[in-house]
């Protein structure tokens, strides 16, 4: 470890660089620069060294809160483990990945993502999915054969597995070769997330983003020109125009949209839901459909084996022997891997008939796969061969010939009735079974799939997932929350149908995969509205629904922690798997739970519309208040022979406004803003700035018409009154738009938040009479009249945008 | 009056912005309620009350500045803050129903 280091995949890697640089890729920072530049250039040293340090505040304040957010969703990703299976000194551990060295034996099967570059030594039906690492989207076959060529590519190397590559079918034992940044990954430093397509949400900002831009860019040079056409000084007007298009930009959007997002994904691990990728938080707030498999969700998930059985009068111990051998449980110390493996290995353990293991020896095994359902091993005993296949009873019942009655071989269509019915009625009861056959064969180095025929049917295993106490409480949260849970399972539709009974879950339908699979795309749209249960479906029908549901507008979020389920994961808007996942699963996840329980999901779900809510109320803020601010001051700087507020003083204003808006992440949210999915809507956004910005610049107005037509005011105290009027309004009225409650004080905004606002407006209200203030360009006494004034006519103001919402929200319906 | 010649723009500053803001609010009504079967005239001059209050506001805050009177402005707005607020806590009795996808 000291001489290799941690195997840690690049992608775990945190950097301060990027975080960094995102600071100055900000369109604020070229406006900001052009506006130092210009006033530099122009023999303004002042105010080039102001706007300067408004610079480096900027910088320092994004860097400051999107290190602290990273941070902290470093620290949660990094508490989603791999594990890694590895030999030393004889004896097999279960590890963290990252603990894995040079030297070590490491044994891999279907799902697991390689820890580590590997010479393959041993291999059965091994195939490694390499996308990740050279492109090539179909899975490689990998063997121990020794190979003779000079310089290789990696993909000449079949005897390798390389980091973080997928194993697709198979299991394999190699010895790590490299680790961390010594492998073939390490050395491309490649991310080995597959990019995810952007959320609506994500788009949603961009499109927000770039309207504001280029308003922005409009309104600035009209300002400029129309300034400059009326004669007023060039570089007042070009400084002028720059600050109000650095007050509109809404810079600290990703800052806010991190801390919101890094912030809730702390919450959310407190409530034991990991988020491995912030932005999902969103769509995981606007999910209103969950796909899930059944375990562990509506199920305890803790499979037991209830009892095995065989045709004749007396139990047949072989059923649960060759159960044993035919079984791909990992076991040591703790027995891991399938669960129904596992309850088989726990059952044999408490019964004492793992002795009888004694007496095989393992040929040969041809692991399981989901298009077959089953697998088989062969093994010998008192000289004779024998090929054992176990897994599910449809696909093992279609390849027997004959079935052991009393230790006699009878033709299969004799039972097969009988067997048929035995299946539907233990599955009508809840009970997963599994079938198990075998023949004798003869001895050869190797054995297929093709040797699955004309086996001899030896009987069923049956288990026990008892279902969730709480599992209706669950699901009837998950539906008071706007979100339908639909149950995906390969299991059968019996034992499906049976455990919703039990948990008092009603069901509109029932699909099958037989019948999914002779449906079009369009059919299938159909069925997913009209379907709660999909059975016996295949990875593929997975993808399939999902994406049928996306086709119909729902935000789908798919719960899955299997091998299969990946794809699904990748596809679902938002996708979610379990600590105890596979590797693979795990990685295509969006989120992770370390308890796989839905009441965990839904409290996440909440979490994510408060986020999302608070988030939209900064974008609200920022399109009605700052917005009629600025474009007030645009329209004042044209009928004013002076300017309605100096540059500096515009950029100071800008940056208390962004300061009070920092707390906004820690706001309180109502109870009845996250009742419901929430959808991402521009449509909304640009009908609130149309309806809430012109009630600023009416107050604006207002106040230039009090300072001109009742006080008389120089330009140095209408510009200190306007300060603080408009500061007021644009940080105070936050209190009204952030709740669609009216009278707005019904609702109580976060502590954080009132004390910054309040901190902020008394600030902002003695800064233009110290030397700041001075420095700034203020300077007029204000008489005491229009301190008067000023309170009477911000409540006016707040008031009437109070009133404004109940046009909006209550008879407009929006 | 100082800066009178500065009045007439003002005017037309104030007046653009309440007008585009009763016009917006027209737009957003005609979008939303006017398919409303049941909806009489009474009803669209009760939802249009906040408009009124608005055209009211206008020529109240032109008056109040044109006298250049600050008690007037005062006093005006204490008037508008209680109707204000009595339109709120008679509209806040019932909370304003969440729709989906908001």
């Amino acid at each position: 470890m000291k001489a290799n280091g941690r195997n840690e995949l690049p992608r775990q890697a945190f950097s301060v660089v990027p975080i960094l640089v995102r600071q100055f890729k900000n369109p604020i920072f070229a406006i900001l620069i052009a506006a130092a530049v210009v006033a530099g250039f122009f023999a303004q040293p002042d105010q080039s060294i102001s706007i300067i340090s408004m610079i480096v505040l900027s910088v320092v304040l994004g860097f400051y809160n999107e290190y602290k957010a990273e941070k902290i969703v470093d620290s949660l990703r990094k508490s989603v483990s791999y594990k890694a299976l590895v030999t030393r000194d004889g004896k097999s551990y279960e590890i963290n990945s990252e603990l894995v060295v040079p030297g070590d034996l490491v044994s891999v099967s279907v799902g697991d993502i390689v820890p580590a570059d590997m010479r393959i030594i041993k291999s059965k039906d091994l195939h490694c999915n390499e996308a990740t690492l050279t492109g090539e989207s179909f899975p490689v076959e990998k063997n121990s054969d020794s190979l003779d060529i000079q310089q290789p590519t990696p993909q000449q190397l079949t005897n390798y597995t390389f980091l973080g590559t997928v194993v697709a079918n198979g299991t394999g034992l190699g010895i790590v070769v490299s680790t961390g940044k010594n492998t073939e990954f390490g050395s491309i430093s490649r991310s080995l997330a597959r990019a995810h397509p952007e959320t609506e949400f994500q788009k949603g900002i961009k499109q927000y983003g770039n309207l504001l831009l280029s308003l922005t860019i409009v309104l600035a040079v009209s300002i400029f020109s129309l300034n400059a056409v009326l004669g007023h000084p060039l570089i007042d007007s070009l400084l002028f125009a720059l600050a109000i298009a650095i007050g509109l930009v809404p810079e600290l959007m990703p800052a806010i949209v991190t801390i919101s997002l890094s912030q809730g994904a702390r919450k959310m691990a407190q409530s034991k839901v990991i988020v491995k990728r912030l932005v999902s938080i969103e769509d995981f707030g606007n999910m209103d459909v969950l796909c899930t498999d059944k375990t562990g969700t509506v199920t305890e998930g803790k499979i037991g084996l209830k009892d095995y059985s065989s045709i004749g009068q007396e139990k047949d111990p072989r059923v649960l022997t060759y159960s044993l051998l035919c079984n791909s449980a990992v076991v040591a110390e703790k027995i891991s891997g399938n669960p129904m493996d596992v309850a088989i290995w726990e059952y044999a353990r408490a019964n004492g008939v793992e002795g009888s293991l004694k007496l095989y020896e393992k040929i040969d095994e041809i692991p399981f796969d989901y298009q077959r359902r089953m697998m088989s091993i062969v093994v010998r005993n008192d000289g004779k061969t024998i090929f054992i296949t176990k897994g599910a009873p449809e696909s093992v019942l279609s390849k027997c010939k004959y079935a052991e009655i009393n230790g006699r071989n009878e033709p299969i269509d004799t039972v097969l009735k009988s067997m048929n019915e035995k299946f539907v009625t233990l599955s009508a009861l809840g009970y997963r079974v599994l079938a198990l056959a075998s023949r004798n064969v003869e001895p050869e180095a190797f054995y297929s799939v093709d040797d699955e025929v004309d086996l001899t049917f030896l009987g069923f295993l049956t288990f026990t997932d008892p279902p969730k106490k709480d599992a209706h409480q669950a699901i009837e949260k998950m539906k008071g929350m706007g979100v339908e849970v639909k149950i995906l399972t390969g299991d059968n539709e019996l034992v499906a149908r049976k455990i919703c009974d039990d948990i008092k879950v009603s069901v509109k339908k029932i699909v099958s995969g037989s019948e999914l699979s002779q449906m079009s795309f369009d059919e299938i749209k159909v069925a997913v509205e009209e379907a709660t249960i999909f059975a016996r479906i295949t990875p593929d029908q997975k993808l399939d629904i999902i994406k049928a549901l996306k086709a119909n507008k729902h935000v789908v979020g798919f719960m899955g922690d299997g091998v299969n389920d990946a794809p699904a994961l990748y596809e679902a808007d938002v996708g979610i798997s379990v600590d105890t996942a596979v590797d693979v699963s795990k990685d295509a996840a969006d989120i992770v739970l370390l308890e796989k329980d839905l009441l965990v999901l839904s409290d996440g779900i909440g979490e994510g519309r408060k986020i999302f809510g608070n988030t939209t109320k900064y974008v609200l803020m920022g399109t009605s208040s700052n917005f009629g601010n600025m474009f007030s001051a645009a329209a004042a700087s044209l009928f004013l022979p002076f300017l309605p507020m100096l540059p500096m003083q515009i950029l100071f204003m800008n940056l208390l406004y962004d300061t009070s808006n920092m707390t906004l992440p820690t706001d309180n949210v109502d109870e009845e803003y996250t009742k419901w999915p929430k959808k991402w809507d521009i449509g909304f956004v640009r009908k609130f700035t149309l309806f809430f910005g012109p009630f600023s610049s009416l107050y604006d107005f207002l106040t230039f018409g009090i300072m001109l037509f009742i006080f008389g005011a120089s330009p140095a105290l209408f510009q200190s009154g306007w300060f603080i009027e408009s500061f007021w309004t644009e940080v105070l009225v936050i209190f009204v738009i952030r709740t669609r409650r009216f009278p707005f004080f019904k609702s109580r905004p976060g502590k954080w938040l009132s004390v910054l606002v309040i901190a902020l407006v008394a600030f902002g209200t003695i800064v233009p009479f110290t030397p700041l203030g001075a420095f700034l360009g203020f300077g007029a006494a204000i008489p005491i009249e229009f301190w008067g004034l000023l309170i009477l006519m911000v409540l006016t103001y707040l008031l009437l945008v109070d009133a404004g919402k109940v046009f909006f929200y209550k008879i407009c319906k929006f | 009056m100082q800066y009178s010649e500065l009045f007439s723009w003002w005017v037309y500053s104030i007046s653009f912005s309440i007008v585009f803001l009763i016009l917006v609010s027209i737009y957003l009504y005609a979008n939303r309620c006017m398919k409303e079967k049941k909806t009489t005239v009474f009803t669209h001059a009760k939802n249009f009350l906040f408009v009124w209050v608005l055209i009211g506001l206008l020529f109240f805050y032109i008056f109040s500045i044109n006298i250049a009177s600050a008690l007037v402005f005062a006093a005006g707005n204490v008037v508008v803050e209680v109707i204000l607020l009595t339109y709120l806590l008679k509209s806040g009795k019932k909370e304003p129903e969440e729709t989906e996808y908001r």
